[in-house]
């Protein structure tokens, strides 16, 4: 069964930025999703469940792995970390998506004669 | 093999998401109480805001799923669920499949061994048997004589060797060690290991020289005598042996289950044709020798039997007028293990077709009852279609749930094949060659999961289909109080139609099997009412062979059996005795050339010919055999300077005087055994005539002499006793040890089980082929029952209506009657016409009956309405009993 976010954003996207976010540092999920919508300033209308299944394939792929520990607010949460797999992987994505934006944008733009 | 692991941790990373999600909204709330927000708001905005949970979980958790295995694992859990709700129904489809599948496992398992699996020896399709053949008469039964064979050796060309057997096992005495025991002997060319490319256990084979007459005596034992009367000595070889009262040095141990030429075989001696029974001056030229010959590499089969054609009209050429040179006479090349499996090949063939129908039905049967289920579960099937499951899911689970019925039901089968297999290893009446060789392995294994995958798709199909074929959201609809009320009508008729189609089906599959059993079952009992020419009841038999190197004259050898009668007279309760050179119904084909006097010596193989039988004073009386004419042997007949006399048999005067009983009288004639004896010896009687060659043979001439002109090596006793014979036993052996201690007696049987033991294999193939019919009948009847009960039940409404409008019950009756006749009449046309096609493959089963016997025909299709009829009354009764109110109201 595909999700929304899957039809509204372009497939892959969820997960670029979901890697995106994890270079930078080690999150767990609900840090994850405030993170991308203040990041996004909330331009990307996204359910912060959709994280999950996301995550979950991430997983399997082991770009990224997981572990429990307990958070600056003294909870148990399970904290995300990139893997070399997903870092390799995040630079291959976002190359790719540069190149199709770029293709995109070409063919958007106005009056080229 | 990830996902292999993935499916062990998925219970744990399963409750890691789900808390992990639960944290996830308790952050959530607790930041926006923080913020301000009271904590049943914050709870409302986090769920809204992280959107359907069980949802997130459910597609979190597909990503760890392997879908073609998850979804197999989830139909066989419910399928198990299912069939455990209904364990009658899951016992009655597992029972019934395990039958089916168990009996064609065992079938196939003996199919492959005795008839398919190459003899076990190197390069087995080499191997081939030679055998003369005459197309005039169906006298000869393929065997040599010794000199024809040398013949054969020195001009053929297309075999690496030729070797020969002595085609009757023989009974050998072995004493020396504790008491004498007698043996299963055989007799062999010195080169026969050579031929089948065998080596022995221990020692070694014969050679060469040993085929030689005069050679010292050697033979042969094997492994279990070895390790039974030996205790596995592996110093055995060179050591001696007393067989037959003779010193023999023991050269060679063979295999394990070697079992050339005959099951069973322990001793084997060279110079195959040196049979005790045969005088030493006749073994040259009587037909004693079975042929076997291992082909050239690059040899064919034809051109092998190119070959023999061409050498075989030398021979004619070359010696006209001998007895095997005549005209129709041939020489035949075969594959050896065909002419070893030659007596079961059609036997085993028909019961495999038979078991292979059995499962057809039993299939079919089991395809009715899922047809039946199918539509009381149409409801279920409709809530799981209502609630996303694809028509193809549903059709899946169906067929799951049809394969672990039908494996589980194999499972079954195969045990009750292995136990099957067991008995028919212990069971001696079936003389089933190749015996040893009967065994449960891979490729009976693959046989069984192939034949119980297509057996469970095969009734599993059925009721997919029709699941699949219909509008389930009309069952929906449509649903009233009873589960089947939900039927559409245009489904009713379906159902209906399918499980008629699979009734007519079983009909007819199970005539087949019927009549054919019928056939079986009338061809025993007409052999079983042939006038074996004997009085079987109250006679015991048993078997003394003399060892040759003791009774060396044929005066030793006359008086011991003659002594022996004597002595077995003053026995209580013996009423007659007699020792005769062979059992009646037993032998084949032992005659010799005779000539009547006044009758001219006519050419080669066209001198007539007749049975031999050498038997001591009373023979007659004591077998009961009637008197015809003159008179039977006196003890005079049988002293040593006796006037020799003949009786013969009516068959014989017949033969010979064409107008008895009128016309001349045989007796006071004379004849003469052979043609170059001088001796003409006069008809003293005629008796009734025997079937000495078994009760499906005709009686053939024969002639009777006293034992002292044809004094046995081997002998049979028949002793006619007061009351039960067994119990005659050791006094009667007792007698033969007083003459002599180191006698061995052997085959002591009553000649009740001698007539049964003939009768063995067909007896049976009967019983076999008659309990598949009766299982065939027992499956379609209640197949029929089932659909016409079904039916009825289904109809309950529309005969409530009809009663109401005023039908009487006669139309009711008439009503429910004609559905069942109408499927038991196409089952049966289709069956009769089936049969008719098949049972001429059984023609050589059958005794005194046509393959296409009318009555049995006839019978069996008015046995099958009259069946079908009763199985339609118990619900055409119930449909009677309907209460049209009741009827009105029901639903």
């Amino acid at each position: 069964m595909k999700t929304r976010e899957q039809r509204d954003l372009f497939p892959g996207a969820l997960e670029m930025m979901i890697l995106r976010t994890l270079k930078r540092q080690a999150l767990h999920g609900y840090a994850l999703a405030q993170h991308i919508k203040r990041t996004s300033n909330d331009l990307l209308q996204i359910e912060e469940g959709s994280l999950y299944p996301a995550l979950q394939r991430l997983l399997k792929e082991e770009l990224v792995k997981a572990e429990w520990g307990v958070s600056s607010t003294n909870r148990r949460v399970r904290i995300y970390k990139l893997t070399a797999a997903g870092v390799k992987h995040l630079e291959h994505e976002v190359s790719r998506f540069e190149k199709m934006l770029e293709g995109i944008t070409r063919v958007l733009a106005p009056g080229e004669s | 093999m990830m996902w292999l692991k993935q499916l062990f941790s998925r219970r744990r990373l399963y409750s890691d998401l789900s808390e992990e999600i639960r944290e996830h909204l308790e952050e959530k709330i607790e930041d926006l109480v923080a913020g301000g927000m009271n904590r049943k708001e914050a709870a409302a905005a986090a769920r809204r805001e992280f959107g359907n949970v069980s949802l997130t979980e459910e597609s979190s958790r597909e990503v760890w799923r392997w879908p073609p295995i998850d979804d197999l694992l989830l139909d066989v859990r419910y399928a198990l669920r299912i069939l455990r709700k209904s364990p009658t129904f899951t016992l009655t489809v597992m029972l019934t499949l395990a039958i089916g599948i168990g009996g064609n496992t065992a079938m196939f398992t003996l199919i492959r061994a005795v008839l398919l699996k190459p003899l076990e020896y190197p390069d087995p399709d080499r191997l081939v048997s030679l055998s003369l053949k005459d197309f005039r008469q169906n006298k000869r039964d393929g065997s040599f004589t010794l000199k024809r064979l040398d013949e054969l050796r020195a001009s053929s060309e297309s075999f690496n060797a030729i070797g020969a057997f002595l085609k009757l096992p023989e009974n050998i005495s072995f004493s020396g060690r504790s008491q004498p025991e007698a043996l299963v002997g055989a007799r062999v060319s010195a080169n026969f290991l050579d031929i089948l490319n065998v080596n022995p256990l221990l020692g070694r084979s014969f050679l060469e020289e040993e085929d030689a007459p005069g050679a010292p005596p050697v033979a042969m034992i094997s492994a279990s005598l070895w390790r039974r009367r030996f205790q596995g000595d592996p110093q055995v070889v060179g050591k001696t042996a007393t067989l037959n009262a003779t010193p023999h040095t023991i050269i060679g141990v063979l295999p394990e289950n070697f079992a050339f030429p005959f099951v069973g075989t322990d001793i084997w001696f060279a110079r195959p044709a040196e049979w005790s029974v045969i005088p030493p001056g006749a073994r040259p030229h009587v037909t004693i020798l079975n042929g076997f010959a291992r082909l050239k590499v690059q040899v064919s089969l034809q051109q092998a039997q190119a070959e023999l054609d061409v050498v075989n009209r030398q021979y004619e050429v070359a010696n006209p007028g001998r007895l095997d040179a005549g005209p129709g006479v041939s020489l035949q090349v075969a594959s050896l293990k065909d002419q070893f499996v030659a007596n079961v090949r059609s036997t085993l063939w028909i019961l495999f077709g038979a078991v292979g129908f059995i499962l057809l039905i039993a299939c079919a049967n089991v395809a009715g009852l899922l047809v039946a289920r199918a539509n009381f579960r149409l409801r279920e099937f409709a809530v799981r279609a209502a609630l996303g499951a694809a028509g193809g899911r549903l059709v899946r689970q169906l067929l799951v749930e049809s394969l672990m019925l039908a494996v589980a039901g194999g499972s079954i089968g195969l045990l009750l094949a292995k136990y099957a297999l067991y008995a028919v290893r212990h069971f001696a009446a079936l003389q089933l060659p190749r015996i040893g060789e009967i065994r449960l392995d891979g490729m009976v294994l693959g046989f069984t999961v192939a034949v119980t995958v297509a057996t469970g798709i095969l009734f599993g199909l059925f009721p997919s289909l029709q699941v699949s074929r219909r509008d389930l959201t009309v069952e929906l609809r449509e649903s009233g109080a009873g589960a089947e009320g939900g039927a559409s009508a245009r489904a009713r008729i379906l159902g209906i139609h399918a499980r008629g189609v699979l009734v007519v089906g079983q009909i007819s599959l199970s005539i087949v099997l019927l009549i054919g059993a019928v056939l079986l079952i009338k061809s025993f009992a007409r052999l079983r009412s042939v006038d074996p020419g004997f009085q079987s009841s109250n006679l015991l038999t048993m078997k003394i062979t003399l060892p040759p190197t003791r009774y060396d004259t044929g005066q030793k050898k006359s008086a011991f059996f003659a002594n022996l009668v004597q002595r077995l007279y003053l026995v209580p309760g013996v009423r007659n005795a007699t020792a005769a050179m062979s059992l009646p119904t037993t032998k084949g084909w032992l005659g010799t050339n005779v000539l009547v006097e006044g009758q001219p010596i006519v050419d080669g193989g066209k001198q007539p010919t007749a049975r031999l039988q050498s038997t001591t004073p009373g023979y007659f009386r004591t077998l009961g055999i009637p008197l015809r004419r003159g008179r039977e042997f006196t003890a005079r007949d049988n002293s040593p300077d006796a006037r020799p006399v003949v009786i013969i048999n009516e068959s014989f005067a017949q033969r010979f005087w064409p107008a008895y009983p009128l016309g001349q009288d045989p007796v006071g004639q004379h004849m003469r055994e052979g043609i170059d004896k001088t001796d003409w010896v006069e008809i003293v009687g005629i008796v009734a005539d025997v079937h000495e060659e078994g009760l499906t043979a005709d009686p053939v001439p024969e002639f009777y002499v006293p034992s002292v002109v044809h004094p046995p090596q081997t002998a049979y006793l028949v002793v006619r006793t007061q009351g039960d014979p067994q119990i005659f036993v050791n006094a009667l052996r007792s007698q033969v040890l007083a003459i002599d201690q180191d006698e061995p007696v052997s085959d002591v049987r009553t000649m009740d089980e001698v007539l049964e033991a003939t009768l063995g294999q067909r007896r049976l193939t009967t019983v076999l082929l008659g309990s598949f019919a009766g299982v065939a009948l027992l499956l379609a009847v209640l197949g029929m029952y089932g659909v016409v009960a079904y039916s009825v039940a289904q109809r309950t409404q529309e005969v409530g209506i009809r009663r109401a409008l005023g039908a009487q019950q006669a139309d009711i009756l008439q009503l429910v009657l004609n559905q069942g006749l109408a499927v038991a009449l196409a089952g049966v046309g289709i069956g009769v016409g089936a049969a008719f096609a098949l049972t001429r493959l059984m023609k050589n089963l059958l005794f005194r009956v046509s393959a296409t016997d009318p009555a049995t025909f006839v019978t069996i299709a008015l046995l099958f309405m009259f069946v079908a009829l009763l199985a339609s009354v118990v619900p055409a009764w119930r449909a009677l009993r309907v209460d049209p109110m009741v009827a009105l109201r029901y639903e």
